[in-house]
């Protein structure tokens, strides 16, 4: 049992540390490529930007500018700063269903982030800045696993995380082999780029050595098992967080987000690159994202905000 | 003034002696003449050991943990909102146990009396009758709820948790200054102090024999119970916040987290005939208790103020209806009224027949004419308080005042004594301090016990000491610049309770 309002923010703390610790990485990632005069180094920053959603390709001729508005915008709420606040505003508001541990490592990062020295301490050592971001999450992230019950909060908590990485690697992925995009990225310095922004470079390597082919990556993104970046990996968690959430429920018979959460675990289970390679990635990266904001939708329904009249005792 | 210290590693030296002016004040650890007293005796000799660097560095730490912590508020600036912690002493100030155990008893008179005297007002009012207490005084205060008569009270607890301001003026003894009976805040900082105590002084916290507070969360959650109906056999309890904005609101969350109850807002609940509902993610789950932290006015859009967002439409007739209970009970306000204050003796005295064991502080009430004319005449000497307001607004102290506010202020008081009261202006206790993390001086000082009440009255043996950080302040309150320090009530030594 647990009030919706709370599960409510454990959910988008988990969205919002997600997207931070996705958009360090790009940040990270573009400002690295970019140290070189090459090629492949524009088009990182421009898989980097475009990731985001910047239509300004201008932009990528500026990369550290870009990274510091995505970094430290205060005035965009999508930017790292901005959705650590977020999250920890999130986490204040249920201050008493966290525990300690988990609180103090996600207060510590926001009050590094928007200490009065945070712009010169990234202009200063940017990869380092960054980096200890992403460090930091993942430290609020074992906290949390190590820490807190793994009942219905943490399931939230996850929720939030998996629905985001699925997006957020779709959205990559799209950039970079979508079928409408005049531009397909086949530099393999630009491919390693991409496989450093979803954090797979050294798991790809194991399983497919050095050999960086577009195909392979693809295979890796969207459908390795055992990758937690990996979409078939996200949305099998989503399936489980969401079962798991619906025992607890008295389903009243109704189509819940589980099963929304079961139909999209399937399609990413019976698809298989080479049947992508037929038909474009695309449409299956559209699903994911359309599946996913109906997920989010559905769980709303019938968690967070639903109507009282359907749960009024009798 | 204070001197400026020799760095290095030289133990401290006693505190600044010329910090000090003696007879101004009582000061809790020196007597006269400069002997140190002996409860204080443990931490004064560990002080004398530390170099003032140490203590900065440990009044650092302290600060970085209540940062780390959250224990913050918020200060909304035009360009970043910033977080800043109340400003934290490590000093801590000692009570003896003999000198407690009066305290407790007198804490527990006082609050058994004030609830007696809340269900009277709200019942039978016999006391008005007897005309003990004016009736005017009681019927037009702006706290007096006429929506609570004859209101069932479970066990007539009506203020279930009530944290009295005590003082100790220069003569040395306790008296109270006033009683908090509505939503009285500051408890979580009791525990945070001492918390932070317990790692800053850990030697000296063992051999010192200090009583515990860490029960403080689990008597509240049994209080709290105790209120129940005693047909719902396992009750719900909820703490009701405002929200995030409080300033109070790290206090909400972290006694929910530590009752293990939810933390409610008014947009978590329902009512549906009358019944209490708090919106789960598994549908509508009721509510049996609720500790609110939420003023009288909030607390019910429908029975109080219509602006409110931050209550419940329809609560209040659940109570009524007896299916909720609402602790502290609306309408407490009335007994801690300033006015009022002045009846507490009498008060205990007309319901339980004894005196009262902890005195107040002489108080003038300007309705009355004659104590109006001695107020404007001694305007330099007095402090003058508004009977509604709290947390130190809307208040002269004479002896700070220029002429021209003490003028401005006869005028007002003039034109609406009824709202007014006066009482001397007392040399606060002064406690030793560490101030700008170099020098130990004295700064006033007062306590704040808390006392809970439902099935049974028990009070916490310690108490957040509020200090008045700008030297030679008098004003208390953390919205005035106030601090606080942690509150240890010693043991009696094993020979005196055999």
């Amino acid at each position: 049992m647990m009030l919706a309002r709370v599960a409510d923010s454990l959910y988008w703390i988990g969205r919002y540390v997600e997207r931070a610790e996705h958009l360090s990485r790009l940040s990270d990632v573009m400002l690295n490529a970019t140290l070189d005069q090459t090629d492949a180094a524009a088009q990182a920053a421009y898989i980097a930007l475009s990731a985001v959603g910047d239509r300004d390709q201008a932009r990528a001729a500026k990369p550290y500018e870009a990274a510091l508005a995505l970094v430290m915008d205060r005035k965009d709420p999508n930017s790292v700063l901005m959705s650590l606040a977020l999250a920890r505003e999130n986490a204040r508001q249920v201050r008493d269903q966290i525990t300690t541990e988990t609180w103090e490592r996600l207060n510590l990062l926001f009050l590094k982030v928007t200490a009065d020295d945070a712009p010169q301490e990234f202009e200063r050592q940017s990869s380092a800045f960054l980096h200890d971001i992403i460090a930091d999450l993942h430290l609020f992230k074992g906290a949390a696993d190590a820490t807190m019950s793994h009942g219905e909060g943490w399931r939230f908590l996850l929720l939030g995380v998996h629905i985001e990485r699925a997006q957020l690697i779709a959205r990559l992925l799209e950039v970079c082999f979508g079928d409408t995009r005049g531009r397909r990225v086949t530099d393999r310095l630009a491919l390693m780029s991409l496989l450093r922004m979803a954090c797979a470079l050294e798991p790809y390597l194991r399983q497919y050595t050095a050999e960086i082919e577009p195909r392979y990556i693809l295979d890796f993104l969207l459908f390795d098992e055992d990758f937690p970046r990996s979409i078939r990996f996200a949305t099998a968690r989503i399936e489980e967080d969401l079962t798991s959430l619906a025992r607890r429920m008295d389903s009243h018979g109704r189509a819940g987000p589980e099963r929304l959460a079961g139909r999209l675990k399937a399609r990413l289970q019976f698809a298989d690159v080479e049947e992508l390679e037929a038909t474009g990635a695309s449409g299956l990266l559209a699903t994911v994202t359309t599946e996913c904001a109906r997920i989010h939708e559905a769980i709303y329904e019938t968690f967070v905000a639903y109507p009282l009249e359907l749960r009024l005792p009798a | 003034m204070a001197k400026a210290r020799v760095t290095g590693t030289a133990p401290a030296p006693a505190p600044t002696e010329a910090a000090y002016l003696p007879g101004v004040a009582f000061d809790e650890m020196y007597a006269e003449g400069g002997m140190v007293r002996e409860h204080y005796n443990p931490i004064h000799a560990r002080l004398a050991t530390l170099s003032p660097e140490a203590l900065a560095e440990r009044q650092k730490t302290l600060e970085r943990s209540f940062l780390l912590q959250g224990i913050t508020f918020t200060v909304y600036g035009a360009e970043a909102t910033t977080e800043r912690i109340i400003p934290t002493d490590l000093i801590p100030r000692i009570i003896p146990g003999a000198e407690w155990n009066r305290i407790e008893k007198g804490l527990i008179q006082r609050l058994k009396a004030l609830n007696m005297f809340l269900a009277d007002i709200y019942g039978e009012q016999q006391i008005l009758m007897d005309g003990v207490v004016p009736r005017d005084l009681v019927l037009g205060a702006a706290s007096y709820r006429r929506e609570m008569q004859h209101v069932f009270v479970p066990h007539k607890a009506y203020a279930n948790v009530c944290g009295s301001d005590l003082i100790r003026g220069q003569d040395g003894e306790f008296a109270v200054l006033e009683d908090n009976l509505r939503v009285p805040s500051g408890v979580s900082y009791m525990l945070a102090n001492r918390d932070a105590a317990k790692r800053t002084f850990p030697g000296t916290f063992r051999i010192a024999n200090v009583r515990p507070v860490e029960r403080y969360p689990d008597l509240l959650l049994a209080t709290l119970k105790s209120m129940a109906a005693e047909w719902r056999p396992n009750p719900q309890v909820a703490v009701l916040t405002p929200g995030v904005y409080n300033s109070a609101y790290y206090e909400h969350a972290y006694l929910a987290r530590l009752m293990g109850v939810p933390l409610v807002e008014g947009r978590d609940l329902v009512v549906h005939e009358n019944q209490v509902y708090m919106r789960t993610t598994t549908g509508l789950r009721r509510i049996d208790v609720i500790y609110r932290r939420v003023d009288d006015d909030f607390i019910d859009p429908l029975t109080f103020r219509r602006d409110s967002g931050l209550g419940v439409a329809g609560l209040f007739n659940a109570y009524r209806a007896g299916n909720v209970v609402i602790c502290n009970a609306p309408g407490t306000g009335v007994a801690d009224d300033k006015a009022v204050y002045a009846y507490v003796p009498d008060i205990i005295r007309y319901y339980l027949d004894e005196d009262a064991i902890l005195p107040n502080i002489e108080t003038f009430l300007c309705r009355e004419p004659a104590q109006l004319s001695h107020v404007l005449a001694n305007l330099d000497k007095l402090v003058v308080k508004a009977v509604g307001a709290s947390g130190g607004y809307g208040m002269l102290v004479g002896p700070h005042a220029s002429q021209k506010e003490r003028d401005e202020f006869a005028t007002v008081l003039r034109a609406d004594p009824g709202n007014y009261i006066a009482q001397p202006t007392i040399q606060l206790s002064t406690a030793p301090c560490l101030i700008d993390g170099a020098n130990i001086e004295p700064r006033h000082v007062d306590l704040r016990p808390f006392i809970l009440s439902g099935e049974k009255t028990v009070v916490t043996p310690g108490a957040l000491t509020r200090v008045a950080l700008r030297r030679g302040s008098l004003v208390v309150n953390s919205s005035q610049g106030g601090g606080s320090k942690d509150t240890w009530v010693l043991s009696e030594p094993r020979s005196a309770k055999s």
